[in-house]
């Protein structure tokens, strides 16, 4: 004989207004091997929790119903309850009688009519509850970080001096990502290099992190607390330990700067072996093998110059792709964002006008490390323009391109404009918006600075970008005013939406992470747990997860690493017991379980050919439960014979 | 049945006074293989009166698709407004069945019932999509080599977007393709490129529309292009017809031959030019000699 506590809840008046609960309680009190049935207006609350303690050890409940929201709100803590009240915490079950009547029904009836069958349906199912016991999986200390831009360096080094090893991976030759760009941050200013190599070094020097750039992701296995990583590390064709990072095999290239350089966003020129800047960590060259001459043709002059030049004999043009295997308790993905090529807006000519450029590129040509040495000259002629115009919103809250807005756009111009004033301070400089978002801490002040030296705004899009002589021409109709000018101008500068990394969908599936409807990585609550993901373990980070400044991106990546933190800290996690079980009497060892297991939880004994599982992987999904031809597979908690008396309760 | 069986849609500036585009039109395709079926009974397309009155738009559209649906005929519809009209009306009535049902409540009178299967097509898609760049360079007998020509879209053939139209709206390029396919070489971007031809202003600012004609067709002269090439009877209008009026609004001694997309075809795939309307033409044609005649 089974005692079974039924408690429902008001929820304020979230399930009170459309659901009569006086009489669903009593209702629920009629039900076969109901012991007691209560209602309380926030069971969540102390009140409430103490509510259902007790009477589960007044009645001694074996097992406990809860009608109220979605269980992915309080599932944890209502199991905790049953555990201090003496019960075993997997013979709890929730209905859902908010999410899915009371939010989507109005008429109080009906509403009350569903939460009965609902609960009349979970009864039925909770009858046969087994207690359950939960496993353990011992915690590997070790963390994962994927991008080294601001934010996995940020991850890494906190996590590292709370005394966790970290690996630490980069697809690009060296760390430091898109801040290692910019020249200064707004909106006080900072020189981003100044701000960023101290932690570059840091990172390089740590000895709990191990830095793997040049590097990208192969495969992904095991579950929280345990994964093991594959990670392959693209060769360079140079000895990292014998070289010293003094660019004699740069200089002597025979492509010396013939190859646009990715890190200043095509504004310079680079060399076939090539350090990105010259602050970049590791400090070690790399050969591009897409440009090499060596490399694509298999012959450089008479010999390769790089090789001639090399005092340390450093270059070795037979290295070969290297492979390496490293165990992990967790991961946290900071794979950062790409820009929108704003060649999508055929009307904006940046893919026929020189003069149209981006705040990237900008920003390349604006810093004194850059390809101009900080002079800012127009790419066509390479004179300083007289007046230069910035177009916001590039893409961005366009229904034709990303509905979102890139949050960095406006003050990445202001900054900008601010930078150029003081190198040309004679110029005109205008400025095309759709809205000033300048929302943070210290922005709206940066923004009322700007207005004062002197900028034209312009409150509208131009509608197309044309050369004129010499010149750009654009028309723009000023929604301040009501009036159309027409902008005349040297330089344009768009300004382009932020779009998640071209390779997202691809780590998105080594991850088994959830992409959001733009594309960004998927948070497990935008509010809550704006770090987590939901897998288990797996933890983002900065712009991968959406637009933001490098401020929140710092804050996220703090955030994420604690979170990871309060894993590898412990020694060994609990694995919930609700997942798949053999029945060996009744497996063939057909293996089908096998074969359709996505999380490769499940093998056949070679002994006696039969199924088993791999409780640390088994997520509980019930894919070889609907497989298995034998009804050998079995969901714990989950069996047909529950759910088949929950659809004959329902009916 | 011939699947390149089209039911010709005049609209009403191909049969009132754009001659020239209707015998390009009906002495060209033929050629191609398109048969033109005349449907008795077609209407205006309902363009004209949709800022005042969207529901009689809608049923003088529905009602030539009605006729066209009866007949299993798609539209074959050279005049981009009356394309437009049509191709948006069988959206609408598609997405807004209530509208469908009160529109078929008012074709009851003629007899005529609409589901919206009625298919449109227009010069562009027909010549570039339906027929191909392939067939087309089949049939070149004198190609135009060496024609620096440019095109004038004009709006509908490329807007709105959203609606889904023959080519690209900001960067559209399926005629300088076809142009190339018969043999001539087009300047494929020019700054003025999908400026407006002046048209919609005419009524009710003669001055200002002639300024958008001339200020357009002076920057094209100065382009050096040899001539314009244009799809739409309310651009050939302006471009065509009113461009001495044009150069004198802008001051300027406009003197550039402009030509019916149509009417190039038919010269390059060896049609006789007299069936062509080139002596319609008000713009001084002549120059680019296409009839072979010794200057």
């Amino acid at each position: 004989m089974r005692k079974i506590g039924v408690f429902i809840c008001h929820c304020g008046i979230n399930i009170a207004q459309n659901v009569d609960v006086e009489a669903l309680t009593k209702y629920a009190a009629t039900l076969p091997n109901v012991t007691v049935a209560e209602n309380y207006k926030y069971m969540c609350s102390d009140n409430g929790a103490r509510l259902i303690k007790d009477n589960i050890k007044k009645h001694a409940l074996d097992i406990v119903v809860i009608a109220a929201c979605s269980p992915r709100m309080h599932e944890t803590f209502f199991r905790d309850l049953l555990t201090e009240g003496g019960a075993n915490p997997y013979r709890l079950e929730i209905i859902n009688i908010r999410e899915q009547c009371s939010w989507v029904h109005q008429d109080k009836t009906t509403a009350t009519d569903k939460a009965k069958a609902l609960l009349r349906s979970g009864i039925a199912k909770a009858q046969y509850h087994e207690p359950l016991t939960p496993s353990h999986v011992a915690v590997i200390p070790e963390a994962l970080v994927i991008g080294a831009g601001i934010a996995g360096i940020q991850a890494s080094l906190d996590l590292a001096n709370d005394g966790f090893k970290v690996h630490l991976v980069d697809q690009e030759p060296t760390i430091g990502g898109h801040m290692a760009q910019l020249d200064k941050t707004f909106p006080t200013l900072d020189c981003a290099a100044c701000i960023l190599t101290p932690k570059m070094a840091e990172v390089a020097n740590h000895k709990n992190i191990e830095l793997l750039t040049y590097s990208h992701l192969q495969s992904v296995e095991g579950s929280i607390g345990n994964y093991t990583i594959k990670i392959t590390k693209k060769p360079r064709y140079i000895d990292t330990i014998k070289c010293t990072g003094c660019g004699d095999c740069a200089t002597a290239c025979r492509l010396k700067d013939r190859i646009p350089s990715e890190f200043n966003e095509h504004m310079g020129n680079r060399s076939a072996t090539y350090m990105p800047f010259p602050q970049a960590v590791p400090l070690k060259y790399t050969i591009d093998p897409h440009k090499c001459l060596y490399l694509t043709k298999g012959k450089c002059g008479d010999e390769p110059l790089c090789k001639k030049a090399c005092a340390q004999d450093a270059i070795q043009f037979d290295q070969q792709p290297e492979t390496i295997e490293r165990k992990v308790g967790t991961i946290i993905v900071a794979t950062g964002y790409d820009l929108l090529d704003p060649t999508a807006l055929y009307e904006l000519g940046y893919h026929h006008q020189q003069d149209v450029i981006t705040t990237l590129e900008l920003e390349r040509l604006i810093s004194s490390s850059g390809p101009t040495k900080g002079e800012i000259l127009r790419p066509s002629n390479k004179q300083p323009p007289k007046s230069v115009t910035f177009i916001l919103c590039v893409g961005s809250r366009d229904e034709t391109q990303c509905t979102w807005c890139c949050r960095i756009g406006c003050m990445t111009a202001l900054k900008q404009i601010y930078l150029l004033r003081e190198k040309l301070p004679d110029i005109e400089i205008n400025l095309c918006y759709q809205d000033v978002r300048s929302y943070g801490k210290g922005y709206e002040e940066f923004y009322r600075k700007i207005r004062a030296v002197n900028t034209n705004l312009f409150r509208g899009r131009p509608s197309e970008i044309r050369p004129k002589g010499d010149a750009l021409t654009m028309d723009v109709f000023d929604t301040t005013t009501n009036k159309l000018y027409e902008i005349k101008t040297d330089l344009a500068i768009l300004v382009p939406a932020m779009v998640p990394r071209h390779n997202a969908t691809e780590l998105a599936r080594l991850l088994r992470l959830t992409l959001s409807g733009d594309g960004f990585f998927l948070e497990a609550h935008p509010k809550l747990r704006p770090m987590d993901t939901f897998v288990a373990g797996v933890f983002i980070a900065g712009c991968c997860q959406g637009p933001k400044d490098i401020q929140d991106t710092v804050a996220q990546a703090s955030g994420a690493a604690s979170r990871a933190a309060t894993i590898l800290s412990k020694k060994e996690l609990e694995i919930d017991p609700m997942i798949a079980w053999v029945d060996e009497d009744a497996c063939t060892g057909c293996g089908i379980c096998v074969d359709i297991c996505p999380y490769d939880a499940r093998t056949i004994n070679e002994k006696n050919r039969i199924a088993e599982v791999n409780a640390a992987l088994c997520t509980g999904c019930g894919g070889c439960v609907a497989a298995c031809p034998s009804n050998a597979s079995i969901h714990k908690n989950y069996t047909k014979k529950q759910l088949l008396n929950m659809v004959d309760n329902i009916m | 049945m011939n699947p390149h069986r089209y039911a010709l849609f005049p609209g009403c500036l191909m049969p009132t006074e754009q001659y020239a585009l209707e015998l390009s039109v009906r002495a060209t395709l033929p050629a191609l293989g398109i048969e033109l079926v005349d449907l008795p009974g077609l209407s205006c397309c309902g363009e004209p009166m949709k800022s005042v009155n969207q529901t009689l738009t809608l049923y003088l559209s529905a009602r030539s698709l009605a006729i066209a649906e009866k007949n299993h005929l798609s539209f074959f519809a050279p005049c981009p407004q009356c394309h437009l009209a049509l191709h948006e009306t069988n959206i609408i009535l598609q997405k807004n069945p209530a509208m469908m049902d009160r529109i078929n409540d008012m074709l009851k009178a003629e007899d005529l019932h609409y589901t919206g299967t009625t298919k449109i097509v227009h010069t562009v898609d027909l010549l570039h999509d339906i027929i191909g760049l392939e067939t087309i360079k089949k049939h070149v007998k004198h190609p135009l080599t060496g024609l620096k020509l440019v095109v004038h879209y004009g709006c509908q053939t490329i807007r709105p977007k959203e609606l889904g139209r023959p080519d690209d709206s900001e960067n559209p390029q399926k005629v300088e393709e076809i142009l190339k396919t018969l043999g001539a070489d087009p300047i494929t971007d020019y700054p003025q490129k999908l400026d407006c031809c002046g048209a919609p202003l005419l009524p009710n600012k003669p001055e200002t529309a002639l300024t958008k004609t001339g200020q357009k067709l002076q920057a094209i002269q100065d382009l050096g292009a040899a001539g314009v090439v244009d799809l739409c009877p309310w651009c050939h209008k302006m471009l065509d017809s009113r461009q001495s009026k044009a150069g004198e609004t802008v001051a300027a001694k406009l003197d550039l031959p402009v030509l019916y997309l149509t009417q190039l075809l038919g010269v390059a795939i060896g049609i006789d030019p007299t069936k062509l309307g080139l002596d319609l033409n008000l713009s001084p044609v002549h120059k680019l000699n296409l009839t072979g005649d010794k200057p």
